[in-house]
């Protein structure tokens, strides 16, 4: 990705304030919107019957044309996007027609419609007003539903008046008059009309648009001819399913209950003359529906949804983060509809914090197919070498942490932070230390320690202890408090020094293959020593080993069973001890004075990929005896995402801005985490701000309290 | 379940206004048209009638319009939303290019949500015959400068909705 660009859009000061108030307003407006429904049941009705449909496309493609052209419709099914141009030209030029009127269609964006047709002497005009606006000037969309986001009142103005020839003021309401009278004569005179459609029904050919503006009636009611651009994805059964989206769409889109006009379209209406086309887009589509490990991406409706809630989309808009579909779902569409050429870039910008899962109409696994589909892009040099070799060899791996010990001395500041690294990666660390890797990893302090060797009553339950990483090399003593607490808990723990890395980083940089070997040993690893439960204290281990390892080895009919039966016995840290909360005397915060306040922040990876938030909480006031005083945006990414803050550091320092502001005005001086990475990253952003706050991990305050 | 739809409909910006006789109703479309001629191509013969003294735009006029006048064939209180059946353009045009739009709703067709609206809707889109089923949900409405809400884009600036309560009479044609 160009890293111009992407400063050029964090500097934009108006783009960023828009982004943030939008971020903040909308999931107000969507919980309002939503009241009283349950969103679950909805979305889960919607992906299942989407999917049905996407396995049976081809069949509801041929009901949809059969039952539309009964009712008078012309339906051409166009496989590339030079066919559907070339099929809409000459439908234009079949009326004898050079002026196109237009109301809001992405379908029109993904094929670039109106640039094919300005090249054959048709004139084509923008009506809503988002899109006329950057058809004046001269750019893309930045948001689906909310195409001009990005621009400004002053701007508006400025094209307003280049475009009608008088001054407009930058003032809302005036403008939106003005784009009223200057438009009108536009639905007066276009001799032909488009539009898009948001459903498609396939029993009886009817289109569903979903509008507030009011043009998308206009577009279809005053030029005699109607052309309905319409993605073959967007057919359903009926008008069941129809409303179940017309239901969502608006809620999940803008925080709207409904949007001001729902229009059913059924045939061409009126006298003899008037003719409705609907040219079907394939572009890949159908081809996408017959994949099993992709075809989900095609259960999307369009609410962009993904992108009001994405923290990345956040700072940099979707002229950065996208290509002309935007937001989580448009990285996962652009390899489809535009070519992985487009798509290499854009799919490197998630940074993986599943937010968009949370809020997907049809329950998409956004975040899943982008990472899979980083499997088929160009892998940068050097990374065979790090996952291929390197990180396969267990021994090799943790033998260049080592000596990693030893090459970052130089570097450590007071306190043996690092502060400066070399070179290049100066400017975009200074924003936060980092945390040198300790001298002795904790498998070291582990075996020398007799301590949890000695075994516990043979009534105890048996956790094996799998801490990751970063925990191991660099934060040991997160390790040594969880072994104390579980202890403590009654649990007897081991920890087996053959464990290796979860394979996340590779399976994140699409070494699929890297990752299916290291989820192989891990679960060899694991499961060769009788034990009730594997315990973790990083999300991303735990997620990887409850459900990735069971995605990656779903066809190995070795392991299949075997990732089954781990899984089933993995655990976060905090949820093996919420389990003992209630049984200890540890609430009362009397007998070691005054209950600490702290503020807990939500890991990207316990929340939304193992769905775990309130036993952390339970934890912290039960077992702990702390107080929790909630940040605003408590579950939203602290920007560390891996791999991700050394990619693109000058996003990731202003996702953890946002955060330390939130953390900040709680008042709390106790950060508490539970996920070694989030605490990398705030302790590192804190550390560099001059902050006196401590980050740390639930399973310290745990310890401290009752070890 | 007519307050509910009162409150809804007003949250998105409609006036809704309450009869118990169409006369009354009457008198209300015209303190809004006043004498400037209207866009009702397909009134039911009863408020026809009732409105007799206004002038009546025709069709090629409706561009020019102030006041576009329809009847709704549901409400459904969740929303404030308005069943509209616009199979015919030209009563299209009358409710989509005027500034200012008047519906006639009886009372009585009101139901809680979209969803009780599935029957009456299939039923009309499922005979052979094209058709133009439209839900209207207050006026016309954009966000698309700096997400500032504006009222009155392409479509009516202004929805009033003139609910009847109690005389049915004006709904048989």
């Amino acid at each position: 990705m160009d890293k111009g660009l992407i400063q050029q859009k964090l500097d934009n000061t108006f783009l960023r304030k828009a982004l943030r108030n939008f971020a903040a307003a909308y999931p107000v407006a969507r919980a309002k919107a939503f009241e009283g429904i349950d969103f679950e049941k909805l979305r889960g009705r919607i992906s299942d019957f989407k999917m049905a449909g996407l396995e049976q496309l081809p069949a509801l493609v041929e009901q949809f044309t059969a039952s539309a052209e009964k009712s008078g419709a012309r339906v051409h099914l166009c496989t590339t996007p030079e066919d559907a141009n070339r099929t809409i030209l000459e439908i234009i030029r079949s009326k004898n027609a050079d002026f196109l009127v237009k109301s809001k269609a992405m379908t029109s964006e993904e094929i670039e419609l109106n640039h094919y047709l300005e090249k054959n002497g048709v004139r084509c005009l923008e009506t809503d007003l988002g899109e006329w606006i950057i058809q004046l000037a001269g750019e893309r969309p930045s948001h689906m539903v909310m195409p001009a986001i990005h621009k400004n009142r002053d701007e508006v103005a400025e094209l307003f008046s280049r475009e009608t020839g008088k001054e407009c003021p930058p003032d809302i309401p005036y403008l939106v008059q003005t784009a009223r009278e200057a438009l009108r004569s536009g639905f007066l005179t276009g001799q032909v009309g488009m539009s898009g459609a948001n459903v498609a029904m396939a029993d009886s050919g009817t289109l569903g648009i979903i509008t507030n503006e009011g043009n998308g009636r206009l577009v279809t009611t005053l030029p005699r001819t109607h052309i309905a651009l319409v993605g073959v994805e967007k057919i359903v059964p009926s008008l069941t399913e129809a409303l179940d989206i017309i239901d969502i769409l608006p809620k999940n889109a803008t925080g709207q209950k409904i949007t001001s006009y729902v229009s059913f379209i059924k045939g061409p209406t009126g006298v003899e003359g008037r003719e409705l086309h609907i040219v079907l887009l394939d572009n890949g589509r159908l081809r996408l529906a017959a994949d099993p490990a992709f075809r989900e991406a095609l259960k999307c409706v369009k609410c962009g949804a993904c992108a009001n809630v994405c923290p990345i989309y956040e700072l940099v808009g979707g002229h950065v983060f996208g290509h002309i579909y935007v937001g989580g779902i448009g990285l996962v569409l652009t390899p489809f509809f535009h070519g992985f050429d487009k798509a290499e870039e854009i799919l490197k910008l998630c940074i993986g914090c599943r937010k968009c899962n949370e809020v997907c109409a049809a329950k998409i696994d956004i975040e899943g197919l982008i990472v899979d589909l980083r499997d088929k892009i160009r892998k940068p040099f050097g990374q065979k070498f790090l996952f291929g070799t390197l990180m396969k060899n267990r021994k090799l791996f943790h033998a260049a942490l080592r000596t990693a010990y030893l090459a970052q001395k130089p570097f450590q500041g007071e306190g043996g932070r690092i502060r400066h690294l070399p070179l290049v990666l100066n400017r975009e660390t200074a924003n936060r230390s980092l945390p040198p890797i300790a001298e002795t990893p904790f498998r070291d302090m582990f075996q020398r320690s007799s301590r949890s060797l000695v075994p516990g009553p043979e009534s105890r339950e048996k956790v094996l202890f799998y801490s990751g990483c970063l925990a191991d090399f660099v934060y040991p003593d997160m390790c040594r408090d969880t072994v104390t607490s579980l202890e403590k808990l009654g649990y007897t723990v081991t920890f087996p020094q053959e464990q290796t890395c979860c394979g996340i980083p590779a399976r994140y940089s699409g070494e699929m293959e890297v990752a299916r070997d290291m989820a192989r040993i891990n679960t060899d690893v694991l499961l060769n020593e009788e034990a009730d439960f594997v315990v973790t204290i990083c999300p991303t281990c735990t997620m990887s080993l409850k459900h990735d390892f069971g995605k990656l080895l779903a066809d190995d009919p070795v392991y299949a069973e075997k990732v089954r039966r781990l899984a089933a016995k993995t655990f976060n840290f905090s949820e093996l001890a919420a389990r003992k909360a209630g049984t200890r005397d540890s609430g009362s915060g009397t007998s070691k004075g005054e209950r600490q306040v702290v503020t807990y922040h939500d890991a990207c990876h316990l929340k939304r990929g193992c769905g775990v938030h309130e036993e952390p909480r339970k934890v912290l006031q039960e077992l702990a005896g702390m107080e929790i005083a909630e940040m605003t945006d408590c579950d939203k990414c602290c920007g560390f995402g891996g791999s991700y803050s050394i990619k693109y550091p000058e996003i990731s320092q202003e996702v953890l801005k946002n955060k330390l502001e939130n953390i900040a005005a709680t008042g709390a001086q106790t950060v508490a985490v539970d996920c070694p990475g989030c605490k990398l990253q705030i302790e590192g952003g804190l550390e560099a701000a001059g902050s006196t706050l401590k980050v740390e991990h639930s399973a310290t305050l745990v310890a401290r309290r009752i070890g | 379940m007519v307050e509910r739809f009162q409150v809804a409909a007003e949250a998105v910006g409609a006036v809704v206004k309450r009869f118990t006789t169409l006369a009354d109703g009457a008198d209300y479309v015209v303190s809004v048209a006043g004498t400037s001629p209207v866009a009702a191509p397909s009134l039911p013969p009863a408020i026809r009638q009732t409105l007799a003294g206004l002038a009546f735009a025709a069709p090629q006029d409706f561009p020019l319009a102030n006041v576009g006048i329809s009847v709704a064939h549901a409400g459904i209180a969740a929303t404030g939303s308005l069943l509209l059946d616009l199979t015919d353009p030209t009563d299209r045009s009358a409710t989509a290019l005027p500034p200012v739009h008047l519906v006639f709703l009886d009372a009585t067709t009101i139901v809680p949500t979209l969803a009780d609206l599935a029957g009456l809707l299939e039923e009309n889109l499922n005979r052979p015959s094209p058709a133009y089923l439209s839900l209207t949900t207050g006026p016309s409405r954009t966000a698309d400068i700096e997400r500032v809400l504006t009222i009155g884009v392409h479509g009516p600036k202004e929805l009033h909705i003139l609910m009847l309560e109690g005389d049915a009479s004006w709904t048989r044609d």
